[in-house]
């Protein structure tokens, strides 16, 4: 028995590359419970939505993320910035509104961009970034990269006319190999108080996409091995062949919609205790230990560094300065800005 | 041999002769006042046509089945065939084209196309493609509110399928099983976008990711509509909510009159669809059946030219609206 999971393991996984995954996975879990707190301590002003119970879904596919790629997200969107290299403190001063944060305090954090690391962002609007996220695809094979564009949606975005609207274009202009995009439909089983068998008749969300003409496939999105073998699987047939392609990665919103949702109006104490079972992060701890590639000393270490990072990110929002009035009149626009900025 | 084949297709389907040559006049209506708008078109009378023709048979065959008055109907612009069908005249049409006073849908305020009747139930069409879908499944959510057995009909060409609106209202209809009919008339072209490139997949199939079916029929075959379309509406009468009918059809005539789609379309695939003509169709399936002969056709022509005729006059000597009415109808007055 152990002597065959053994080389089950070698075949499909390195240790290694699970245990610093679990490290961000750890990282973003900290992040987030840090930012629940600040929130109510009333540091972060706004809006605030978590990802706690779906980290092992961008673990897995950033994790693969090619320099040339792109990646655009909704508002939950903390634990992408974070997995695609983003300081905590920067990403913790934005949510705080601070002139040091990653997009000058003037976004968020519902929009958090990081550019240079290819995350084109952070969007509010339930379904809003979805026609952006096809025209990044289009634009790239346009281009001549050979990127391609991971698209992260909701369960709810789906409803959307504008996802209609995007993958319906995705479809067609994949076809000619000009789509190289790849919709991940986070699916945590809610739209804020709406749960998928209230937001649709048919909830195979990665069934609906044959009717575009796009392939699609389902992930346990509490694996990161599975998550991981997806993605590495699609990602490059995606490149090569610039066809729209979507997943379906089914998993838990563990936390509440977002900072102030009550969320006992709408699910049982026993469901959220069921699908706590399949908390990611306590499955890959479970991993890593039958694996031997960590004890239990090592997990803790992991964690408490995580803390200490985190909590160094929160003294550093907190200390550092507002963006002054002045700053509303900048990067409005691209460029030389001719109409603003001259007050 | 052939003779009995044929009758026993209107016959399984519950028609009688008199609902054979009721159709077959509403088609021929539809397409013979579409033909005189475009006359008064090239006469410098009318501004603007835009052509029901080649769709009548998809839309006869699923108006037949509502009942006037009482189910709703959310036509689009080519949809004369469907308006003929529930009670509204060639003068009607007539009115509208030349933006009368006396025009039934607007009083001559909205475009050729836009069709309006609060005795019929059908509800003013606005000009943006495919808005009339959220609000045709918010009636249908009415009727099973309501508890009546009422059913909407709403239509669109297949682009409208490419808008947003579309899919959000299929969405709710497919949630909460209303009584609710998309009739999607595919005639291959969004103006000169024909549908290889405006359409991923089949849109017959998206029905499946609302929960509900799909069906494809030849739209160019009346009584094939009526009938798939007579199993949509007992569905809905059922309470067992939506279904989408995909009528595949063909535009005969341009996009409109300010198109010329000699640009985008070569003449023989238009000759090609002439050859199956939806009225040419019918006009063979009933003479096959004995409905119709060579002197029973003649005289619904003649008829039928004549109340084109008279409505053409009428229509060009009513006079406009008056131009202090213009403030009226924007918003709803006491009765
Ligand atoms: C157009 C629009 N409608 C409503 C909202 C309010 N809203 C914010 S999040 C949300 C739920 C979206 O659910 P889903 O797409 O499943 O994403 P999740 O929150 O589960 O990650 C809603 C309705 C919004 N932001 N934008
Ligand atoms: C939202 C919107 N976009 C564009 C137009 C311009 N427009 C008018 S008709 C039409 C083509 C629609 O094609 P289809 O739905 O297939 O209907 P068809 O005209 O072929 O019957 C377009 C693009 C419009 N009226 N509304
Ligand atoms: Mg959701
Ligand atoms: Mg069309």
């Amino acid at each position: 028995m152990a002597d065959e999971k053994q080389t089950e393991v070698s075949a499909a996984v390195d240790p290694e590359r699970l245990v610093r995954l679990y490290r961000e996975m750890v990282l973003v879990r900290e992040f987030e419970e840090a930012s629940q707190r600040s929130f109510r301590q009333g540091k972060i002003g706004g809006y605030l939505h978590v990802y706690t119970g779906q980290e092992a879904v961008a673990a897995g596919f950033l994790s693969q993320k090619k320099e040339e790629d792109k990646v655009i997200t909704a508002y939950r969107d903390h634990a992408h910035a974070l997995m695609l290299g983003a300081d905590p403190k920067e990403a913790m001063a934005e949510l705080f509104g601070k002139r040091t944060g990653m997009v000058k305090g003037k976004g968020g954090s519902m929009h958090l961009f990081d550019v240079d690391r290819g995350l084109m962002g952070g969007y509010g609007i339930v379904g809003g970034h979805v026609p952006l996220g096809v025209g990044i695809a289009y634009a790239l094979r346009y281009r001549g990269s050979d990127g391609i564009c991971q698209l992260y949606l909701g369960d709810g975005a789906v409803q959307t006319g504008a996802f209609h609207e995007a993958a319906n274009l995705a479809g067609l202009w994949g076809r000619d190999g000009m789509c190289p995009v790849v919709f991940i439909v986070e699916n945590n089983q809610y739209a804020m108080g709406t749960s998928v068998e209230r937001s649709t008749a048919n909830p195979d969300f990665a069934g609906k996409f044959e009717a575009y003409g796009i392939e699609s496939e389902k992930v346990d999105g509490m694996s990161l091995e599975a998550v991981l073998e997806a993605g590495g699987r699609v990602f490059e047939e995606v490149r090569e062949s610039g066809k729209a392609y979507a997943i379906e990665a089914i998993t838990y919103r563990i936390a509440p919609h977002g900072a102030a949702d009550f969320f006992e109006k709408y699910r049982t104490k026993e469901e959220v205790r069921e699908w706590r079972q399949k908390d990611p992060i306590g499955l890959l701890e479970q991993r890593l230990l039958d694996l031997d590639a960590v004890d239990e000393e090592k997990l803790q270490e992991i964690k408490d560094e995580a803390k200490r990072t985190i909590e160094e990110a929160v003294r550093f929002a907190d200390e550092s300065e507002e963006p002054p009035p002045e700053e509303l009149y900048t990067d409005v626009y691209a460029g030389e800005d001719e109409y603003l900025g001259k007050e | 041999m052939a003779i009995r084949e044929t009758q026993r297709r209107h016959e399984a389907l519950g028609l009688d002769e008199d609902d054979l040559l009721r159709m077959y006049r509403h088609m021929l209506l539809a397409r013979r006042v579409d033909e005189r708008m475009w006359i008064l078109n090239r006469q410098g009378k009318a501004a603007f046509v835009i052509s029901c023709q080649g769709q009548e048979a998809a839309q006869v065959g699923a108006a037949y089945n509502l009942r006037p008055g009482y189910d709703y109907v959310y036509p689009y612009y080519r949809d004369a065939g469907i308006v003929i069908t529930l009670g509204m005249t060639a003068r009607d049409q007539l009115l509208s084209l030349l933006a009368r006073a006396e025009d039934p849908n607007s009083g001559g305020r909205q475009m050729p196309g836009h069709f309006s009747s609060r005795e019929l139930n059908i509800v003013t069409a606005s000009a943006p493609i495919g808005v009339q879908y959220p609000q045709a499944v918010g009636s249908a959510m009415a009727f099973k509110m309501r508890g009546e057995d009422g059913v909407v009909l709403a239509c669109g060409g297949e682009a409208s399928t490419s808008e947003g609106d579309w899919h959000e209202a299929m969405n709710f209809a497919g949630i909460h099983d209303l009584p609710v009919i998309f009739l999607i008339q595919n005639n291959v072209y969004a103006i000169s976008v024909p549908e290889n490139l405006q359409v991923a997949g089949r849109i017959v199939d998206r029905a499946a990711g609302y929960g509900f079916p799909g069906v494809e029929v030849d739209g160019n075959d009346v009584l094939a509509v009526y009938k798939v379309a007579k199993e949509a509406f007992e569905r809905a009468r059922r309470g067992e909510g939506p279904t989408l009918i995909e009528a595949k059809t063909y535009r005969m005539t341009a996009h409109s009159s300010d198109d010329d789609d000699r640009r985008y379309r070569e003449r023989e695939e238009v000759e090609e669809w002439r050859k199956k003509d939806p009225i040419l169709r019918f006009k063979q399936y009933l003479h096959g059946a004995g409905v119709l002969d060579d002197a029973k056709e003649r005289e619904i022509e003649e008829e039928i030219r004549a109340e084109v005729d008279e409505a053409t006059e009428y229509a060009e000597n009513a006079p406009y609206a008056d131009p202090e009415s213009a403030m009226r109808y924007v918003y709803a007055e006491e009765e």
